[in-house]
């Protein structure tokens, strides 16, 4: 896509809702970011950049209906998991929009750099992850929906574990 | 140089063992020459990773980098990725395919085998330099390994004094891996990769204990996956060293929830009212069908086999210096499996691995636990008596850490350290 076929109106309300997809999670106000998410139908997937270049198809984590979003981000909130609680900065960046601009129910593919920073309680900060993201939105109008969320992680050897959803 | 530190062992049935052997240094340097680069079968990879001539992969023994390549004799061969020349690492990719492995540097080219085959301007250039008339190809080639495989499993040692292999595994190591990886062939679904903060025996320790599994994975209990009541055990194999621990599906006792109930009392931890939205993951069936739940096989020093539930992986650990070990899982799907049977690979991967529902808890508990001798008084040990002390037996119960001290009689032995005081009687 070259610079002047940008629709900056698009770009700009792609970039907001990744940002509150993204403060969602650091806030861990997990019940907007399920929000985020079409109840009719939708994945989530965290990738191995290793497994992806091998054309190998099991993910790090995968949920393949919207019931299982939910049930990832149940399992913290109730406490079934017992994980390390650091507090986490997203920063995303470089995010490209691909798809039909503006009208109602059109589908976009979204791209995005993310990182991850790491805080622990005593004010240690280290960077967690580097991922990208690759998103299928609706547009709905106002806002989106996802359908799809592929973060693919370049950082695949995973720093202790996983349990909050990039 | 440091002085060898002498971490006491008070008792020979191995229910103490001394802090230090997590996080003493020269303890890890002494692990790498007597473990390691001694008589043991290290896991090397599975011999599916290498289908055709010329595939190769690389691991870790210790902290030796290892390349294992298939010749064109269809055999497996595993030597160190680092030049006979003057020490360059050969490859840096994790896998691949060659003809033959050329180093980067001064281009010297080195066979499937680990045998030197050319080195650039061995006779020099217009008649002048080169290298020494006596200097001979077949003195330099890589430093190699042994290789022995079982049930595809692929296993090198630096030693000449290792057993025979199957010797070295035990008659219950070799049943299981024939039940879970021979009987179907295996395939390679993906990789997954965890780096732990915590010492590579945490996580033996980890692996033969399940006496956490119920308390520490709240999923497993609140799902009714694994209940502490579940009926099962432990069977020691081949000098103590290794372990295969299983939980079978029974009828559910009437009882089991009220039991936990009352184990949890005031934890705040028990929720027999959790309901997942989308149950999918816990309804996938046993395919093996053999009623098996969990099979824990623990091998020393670094493999680790497991079924739970319906997924099947190949573990191994990639020690990292006293404080850090990575955790590679080898994620497996079978042949024969129908598309729906490796659909629900793909969801059951979600109880595993560094995101898994029942294992991301073992990361933790590794860390919490490195954190904490790291930074208490020296000179302390963990206390082992959870089903009994003394003799070191099998049980036909879960909740126990008699087959930890398994793994450390081995250790202690192999390590050559000092002998342990007399555990004392007990009835
Ligand atoms: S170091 Fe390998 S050829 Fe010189
Ligand atoms: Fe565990």
């Amino acid at each position: 896509m070259t610079r002047d076929m940008i629709d900056w109106t698009m770009q700009a309300r792609v970039e907001a809702f990744l940002y509150e997809y993204a403060a969602s999670l650091d806030e861990e106000r997990f019940d907007d970011w399920i929000t985020l998410f079409d109840a009719a139908g939708c994945t989530y997937e965290v990738l191995s950049r290793e497994n992806r270049d091998l054309g190998l198809p099991a993910p790090i984590m995968g949920c393949y209906s919207y019931g299982m979003v939910c049930d990832r981000v149940a399992m913290l909130v109730k406490g079934v998991l017992t994980y390390r609680h650091n507090h986490l900065l997203r920063q995303v960046g470089n995010v490209r929009v691909r798809g039909d601009a503006g009208n109602a129910g059109a589908e976009l593919s979204v791209r995005a750099g993310l990182v991850v920073y790491q805080s622990d309680e005593e004010g240690v900060s280290s960077l967690y992850m580097v991922a990208r993201y690759e998103a299928q939105l609706t547009d709905i109008g106002g806002s989106f929906l996802i359908r799809r969320m592929a973060v693919a992680v370049d950082s695949f050897g995973i720093d202790t574990m996983l349990a909050v959803p990039l | 140089m440091k002085q060898a530190i002498d971490p006491a062992w008070p008792r020979d049935d191995f229910s103490r063992v001394p802090y230090a052997v997590f996080t003493d240094a020269e303890i890890y340097r002494l692990e790498n020459q007597r473990i390691f680069r001694g008589p043991v079968w290290n896991y090397l990879c599975h011999d599916i990773e290498l289908p055709k001539t010329g595939d190769f992969v690389t691991t870790w023994v210790g902290d030796t980098h290892v390349i294992v390549a298939r010749n064109g004799a269809g055999l497996v061969h595993a030597f160190e990725n680092s030049c006979a020349h003057r020490g360059a690492k050969l490859t840096s990719a994790v896998r691949g395919n060659a003809a033959h492995l050329t180093c980067p540097y001064h281009l010297w080219t080195y066979t499937l085998e680990g045998d030197l085959q050319g080195v650039t301007f061995q006779r020099g250039v217009g008649g002048k330099g080169g290298m020494p008339a006596c200097f001979e190809k077949k003195d330099h080639g890589l430093n190699k390994l042994r290789v022995a495989i079982y049930g595809g499993l692929v296993f090198g040692t630096f030693s000449d004094h290792a057993p025979p292999l199957e010797e070295f595994l035990g008659p219950h190591s070799l049943s299981q891996i024939d039940r879970l990886l021979v009987q179907r062939k295996p395939k390679v679904l993906g990789y997954l990769r965890q780096r732990i903060p915590g010492n590579w025996k945490l996580y033996n320790e980890n692996v033969r204990d399940p006496y956490h599994g119920s308390l520490l994975h709240q999923f497993q209990v609140s799902f009714g996956l694994q209940q502490p009541t579940m009926r099962g055990g432990i069977k020691l194999d081949a000098d103590l060293k290794n372990t295969w621990n299983h939980s079978i599906i029974t009828e559910q006792d009437a009882a089991s929830q009220k039991i936990v109930a009352e184990a949890y009392a005031g934890t705040g931890k028990f929720n027999p009212d959790l309901k997942m939205a989308d149950p999918a993951l816990t309804r996938v069936p046993l395919d093996l069908g053999d009623n098996y739940k969990t099979t824990i096989l623990s091998m020393f020093p670094t493999l680790i086999v497991a079924q739970v539930d319906n997924t099947y992986a190949i573990r191994h650990l990639r020690p990292k210096g006293p404080d850090l070990v990575e955790l590679h899982i080898t994620y497996l799907g079978f042949e024969s499996d129908t598309p729906e049977q490796t659909r629900d690979k793909l969801l059951t991967v979600n109880f595993i691995g560094p995101a898994g529902y029942i294992s991301l808890e073992d990361g933790e508990a590794l860390r919490l636990v490195q954190q904490g001798i790291r930074h208490r008084r020296p000179g302390g040990h963990e206390v082992l008596e959870m089903g009994g002390v003394g003799p070191i037996v099998d049980t036909d119960y879960l909740s126990q850490e008699i087959s930890i001290r398994g793994f450390w009689s081995f250790y202690h032995q192999i390590m050559g350290l000092p002998a342990a005081g007399r555990a004392e009687a007990t009835p």
